[in-house]
């Protein structure tokens, strides 16, 4: 690859600086040898560059930032504009997880509810299963009846409606 | 002319009937001894097969209900019923063969599996029934054709009375009536048809679960019994045990039953005819009902349930719903139920010792082997005198161990250990009785 005059000017400074694709670094390289007004720019440039670098790092005046935000927050205003909308859903996130943490909490409460209503409702039924069965164990007790009461509770007990009975005045 | 007719055709009729009373009174067998009948009627189910169709007539609320059924009963302890009415019972099937039972509800396609309704006739049961129920003999009556004898079983203390009907050939009870005084008869059952001397066969008392049918396990209650303080220590909250009880109660068994998250104790005392039983759970663990009426058990509020035949008395004390189960009278329920809402347990264990002379371990001791306060000084007070160590007393005033028994391992005249006993009972009488829950 070969480059003009005016070409490796322009490419100089990135040459300093290892910038440039091998080939171009070469082309660069080949037109120096060639070109003294190019050597001399080059020289110019690497003292300069080299210059800049020995400088120290000076901390900027407080005026500075002042005179950066400044602009930004003027330039900023879209962004402020969207934060309600930031909030409302930081809010809603933060509801929702707050009503999961309480219904699990709540969980516990209204299963122990749950259950204790049911165990009422059939706790009749139940107790009343257990006594008949044990009622078999006394000698003279009809088991044709106790068959009847603790058929009917385990019909309650397997959730199925009590039977009403062939009731007769 | 005409009068004297008429007079010798009256003395003629005079003969005839009271030569037919002679010739009936001549058919008439002599009665046994009612206990006698009595152990025909608690033995048959051991020696008889039979297959017949019964009628119960039993209190349903304020209502009556008759059911009937086809009985069936192979010895010893298999037992197949099918009942045929009312409507909503029509079809259902329970099949027992002496260990588990299996009910068949073939309108819901549903088999349910639980605990045999066939308990073994224990000697304690029979000890407790003799010793707690007056047994008479009233007489020959004819049930469907068969010759009865009548006995009537009273019991000593305010409680149900039974009359039974006995057949005289195989002992198997014909007809049986159940009184309760302060409400009439609650129960009557009787054969409308029964045939003995049947070789049932054994596939008729053997259950095949119906194709589709759902099968659910109903073994609510842990088998075995436990007493009450190796109950407590079982589940973990405090177990009530009653102070006192309709006289000849005592403690029969206890056990854990569990059904869904429901953990309950229960408690069931007898008095070899009759039976009350206790359930225990957390008050947390179950609400109160919606069924029954509010009443009061020692000031506390209450609800009683009335089932007809049995009722149920709901209660709450400390942190336990407790609920009482029974036959008996309203008022004998709400007293013993009042005597455990009283709450006096550790005041009557420092009273009884001091009374009976025993120290307040033993006391407690025996009350966590489920004994009434009055057991515990009747236990106490007999091993004294007897010179017998607590666990025989204890078996014998449970009726675990009779009379005669006791009186031979003592190589005492069982009249004197009769004597010894009741003296025993008049002396220790101040112990707190059911009459007095205050």
């Amino acid at each position: 690859m070969t480059i003009n005059h005016h070409r490796a000017g322009q490419l100089l400074s990135a040459y300093l600086d290892g910038e440039l694709l091998p080939r171009e670094g070469a082309a660069v390289q080949e037109h120096l040898m060639e070109c003294p007004a190019c050597r001399e720019e080059y020289e110019r440039l690497r003292i300069t560059k080299g210059l800049l670098g020995a400088l120290p790092v000076a901390d900027p005046p407080a005026e500075f930032w002042t005179a950066v935000r400044a602009p930004r927050s003027e330039g900023v205003g879209p962004r402020f504009s969207r934060l309600p909308s930031v909030l409302l859903r930081r809010s809603v996130w933060a509801a929702a997880a707050a009503l999961v943490i309480v219904l699990l909490a709540l969980i516990p409460f209204v299963k122990g509810t749950v259950d204790r209503l049911h165990a009422a409702e059939i706790g009749v039924d139940l107790y009343v299963r257990e006594h008949a069965l044990q009622m078999s164990t006394e000698p003279l007790t009809d088991r044709a009846y106790l068959g009847v009461v603790a058929g009917d509770a385990d019909l309650v007990l397997a959730g199925e409606q009590a039977r009403r009975g062939g009731a007769e005045k | 002319m005409t009068g004297h007719v008429l007079a010798r055709a009256a003395g003629a009729v005079l003969l005839g009937l009271a030569a037919g009373a002679l010739n009936v009174g001549a058919q008439v067998p002599p009665v046994p001894p009612a206990r006698i009948i009595l152990q025909m009627a608690l033995e048959a189910p051991r020696l008889v097969d039979y297959e017949g169709t019964k009628v119960i007539t039993v209190l349903r609320g304020d209502r009556a209900e008759t059911i009937t059924v086809a009985e069936s009963h192979k010895r010893p302890e298999r037992m197949r019923l099918e009942y045929v009415s009312p409507e909503d019972l029509a079809g259902r099937l329970i099949v027992d063969n002496g260990a588990t039972a299996w009910h068949y509800e073939p309108r819901l396609n549903m088999v349910f599996e639980g605990p045999t309704l066939g308990g073994q006739l224990l000697s304690r049961d029979r000890t407790l029934l003799l010793r707690n129920y007056g047994v008479t003999a009233l007489g020959v009556e004819d049930v469907i054709g068969r010759q009865a004898y009548v006995i009537a079983l009273v019991p000593h203390h305010p409680g149900v009375q039974r009359r039974l009907w006995v057949d005289r050939a195989t002992g198997t009870i014909l007809r049986s009536e159940e009184l309760d005084p302060s409400r009439g008869i609650i129960l009557s059952a009787y054969f409308s048809r029964v045939s003995f001397s049947l070789n049932l066969p054994e596939a008729y008392f053997e259950f095949r679960t119906p194709a589709g049918a759902r099968v659910f396990k109903m073994f609510t209650t842990e088998a075995g019994t436990m007493s009450p303080a190796a109950l407590q220590r079982r589940v973990g909250f405090p177990v009530l045990i009653p102070p006192v009880l309709p006289e000849g109660y005592t403690f029969r068994g206890g056990a854990v039953s569990r059904f869904g998250n429901l953990v309950s104790v229960y408690l069931r005392y007898s008095n070899g005819g009759n039976l009350i039983s206790f359930f225990e759970a957390p008050a947390g663990s179950i609400g109160w009902p919606s069924a029954g009426r509010p009443i009061a058990v020692d000031g506390r509020p209450a609800r009683f349930v009335d089932l007809g035949y049995f009722r149920v008395l709901i209660w709450e004390q400390g942190r336990l719903r407790v609920t009482a189960v029974g036959t008996g009278p309203t008022e004998t329920m709400v007293t013993a139920a009042g005597q455990i809402a009283a709450g006096r347990e550790q005041a009557l264990v420092q009273d009884v010792s001091r009374q009976i002379e025993s120290d307040p371990a033993t006391v407690q001791r025996l009350r966590g082997e489920g004994l009434t306060f009055p057991e515990v000084a009747r236990t106490i007070t007999l091993a004294h005198r007897l010179g017998t160590d607590l666990g025989t007393t204890i078996r014998f005033v449970r009726g675990s161990l009779s009379a005669s028994d006791l009186a031979g391992r003592l190589g005492m005249p069982q009249e004197t250990l009769q004597q010894t006993v009741q003296q025993t009972a008049r002396e220790t009488s101040s112990v707190p009785a059911l009459s007095s829950p205050r």
